[in-house]
């Protein structure tokens, strides 16, 4: 049994490379999420231009191609990235692009009433969307935040194909040097579930702060 | 107060709007004079709300001018030339000018006081203390100060009402527009609605125009009542003169229906 601890000790490294990869990826989703799903709604022809371009290009692709393309190819053009920057550019990228339909869909949800009281109290366009709309809408966009956020966790076994010892790299690690696949796998098997029902968690513990008094709870 | 020989308030010349291939305005014409408390009245679709949401530039007009405290509201003045106006000309122009809605379209994610304090502080830069202390003032005045730290989702909807009109005078707007304020509420919860707009309009000089379907709060409040009917005005004068002699055929059926529906006047 002793030689396992060495092989489980490899797999939480990769555990810590995968959560990583998680959370910056997950940053840099928002980012984007938010830069181009609120560039979809610009009256600036241009930059609605540019947001449905980097949205349809970067679901239209697979995260696989796009991982490449930023690890492999960049560098033909003078950009070298270490496979973790690659990592989470090509995942923050490829999820960003599906958060910002998620952000645009809630920011149009929220009923015109609201957007008429806003002009009615002379709020700028930027003021009533900041301090209104988006604080109505963020916690629409949460829930689907959250499964965008656990496709990442998942998408992010793709990095194993450019040799960053993630999770499910280290997993095939294991299974070269033991010809065991059953236990590895099984070992991320069940941590993979673990990292996806703390986001689950987090997101609903998140909801249910920002939703305290809209039923009437707060007094 | 009554309407002086002072320039009027509001000039509305000529203005047409159509919604497709419906003319909800016709070429319509008619002044305000500054303190003036005015009652538009007359059938779904004639047009009365439109003219209130036109003023608060939530639609635009398609042909016409509108003067506003002697300022042209959609339109201004650069290197000479008429321009279509811009967001800066709006936002100064939409100083003189609140309104408060049908459904009171408060914002549901701030408390009370927060709903009134964000705009004076956000568009005036007013200070939140003092903001907060004028809010209180208002919430007081429309007996909702013990409500100040509720949600709005806590409220009936004649406190919501209420803290909506507040919210709009905590801007101090020179006009107020009230847009069918009551025809929400359960009619228990009418009149104390209508109490506090009883009160504005006798304590303040602002001008006010009320589009409602109480005819009875229409004739004491006004100063003035227009009648409208397919975008355009059919009889404009005193109260009196509208509710009780009718000079229009269309005015004098529609008063008829509304009667016959139990209204009081």
């Amino acid at each position: 049994m002793g030689q396992w601890a060495g092989y489980l000790q490899l797999i939480l490294d990769g555990a810590i490379v995968t959560i990583q990869l998680t959370l910056m990826g997950s940053v840099l989703a928002l980012v984007m999420a938010f830069l181009a799903g609120l560039g979809r709604l610009s009256r600036i022809a241009p930059v609605r231009w540019l947001a449905t371009a980097y949205i349809e290009f970067f679901r239209g692709t697979s995260i696989f191609v796009q991982l490449f393309w930023a690890y492999f190819v960049l560098p033909l053009f003078g950009f070298s990235l270490t496979p973790l920057q690659a990592g989470v550019l090509a995942l923050g990228l490829n999820v960003g692009a599906y958060g910002a339909e998620v952000v645009r869909g809630a920011v149009k949800s929220i009923g015109k009433e609201q957007y008429e009281a806003c002009i009615a109290l002379n709020l700028t366009r930027w003021q009533g969307l900041r301090k209104i709309i988006l604080p109505q809408a963020f916690v629409l966009m949460l829930p689907t935040f959250g499964n965008n956020a656990i496709e990442l966790l998942k998408a992010s076994a793709v990095v194993s194909l450019i040799s960053l010892s993630d999770m499910t790299f280290q997993a095939q690690v294991v299974r070269a040097q033991t010809g065991n696949t059953l236990v590895p796998f099984l070992t991320i098997l069940v941590l993979y579930f673990l990292i996806a029902s703390i986001i689950s968690l987090a997101i609903r513990g998140l909801e249910r702060y920002l939703t305290r008094g809209l039923d009437g709870i707060r007094s | 107060m009554p309407p002086s020989a002072a320039a009027p308030i509001i000039e509305i010349d000529g203005i047409s709007k159509s919604f497709g291939a419906f003319k909800v305005l016709n070429d319509l014409s008619f002044s305000v004079a500054p303190g003036e408390k005015l009652a538009l009245i007359g059938p779904s679709g004639s047009g009365k709300t439109t003219i209130l949401r036109i003023l608060m530039t939530l639609e635009g007009i398609d042909s016409g001018t509108i003067r506003v405290a002697g300022d042209n509201l959609y339109q201004m003045e650069r290197n000479g030339k008429l321009q279509p106006a811009d967001d800066a000309h709006l936002h100064k122009m939409r100083e003189k000018i609140g309104m408060v809605f049908q459904l009171f379209n408060l914002f549901p994610h701030k408390c009370v006081l927060d709903n009134v304090t964000l705009a004076p502080m956000l568009t005036k830069g007013v200070a939140k203390k003092d903001a907060e202390q004028h809010a209180m003032e208002l919430l007081d005045m429309v007996g909702l100060a013990d409500k100040a730290k509720s949600m709005p989702s806590q409220l009936s909807g004649g406190q919501k009402q209420r803290v909506a009109i507040a919210r709009a005078l905590a801007l101090q707007p020179k006009i107020m527009l009230f847009d069918e304020v009551t025809s929400a509420l359960d009619p228990e919860l009418v009149e104390e609605v209508l109490n506090v707009l009883w009160r504005l309009c006798r304590e303040t000089d602002m001008t006010m125009l009320l589009v409602t379907h109480e005819m009875g709060f229409a004739h004491d409040f006004a100063d003035r009542v227009l009648f409208f009917d397919r975008g355009r005005i059919v009889e404009d004068g005193k109260p009196d003169e509208i509710f009780r002699h009718p000079k229009q055929e269309r005015t004098q059926a529609f008063l008829k229906k509304i009667i016959a529906a139990g209204h009081r006047i």
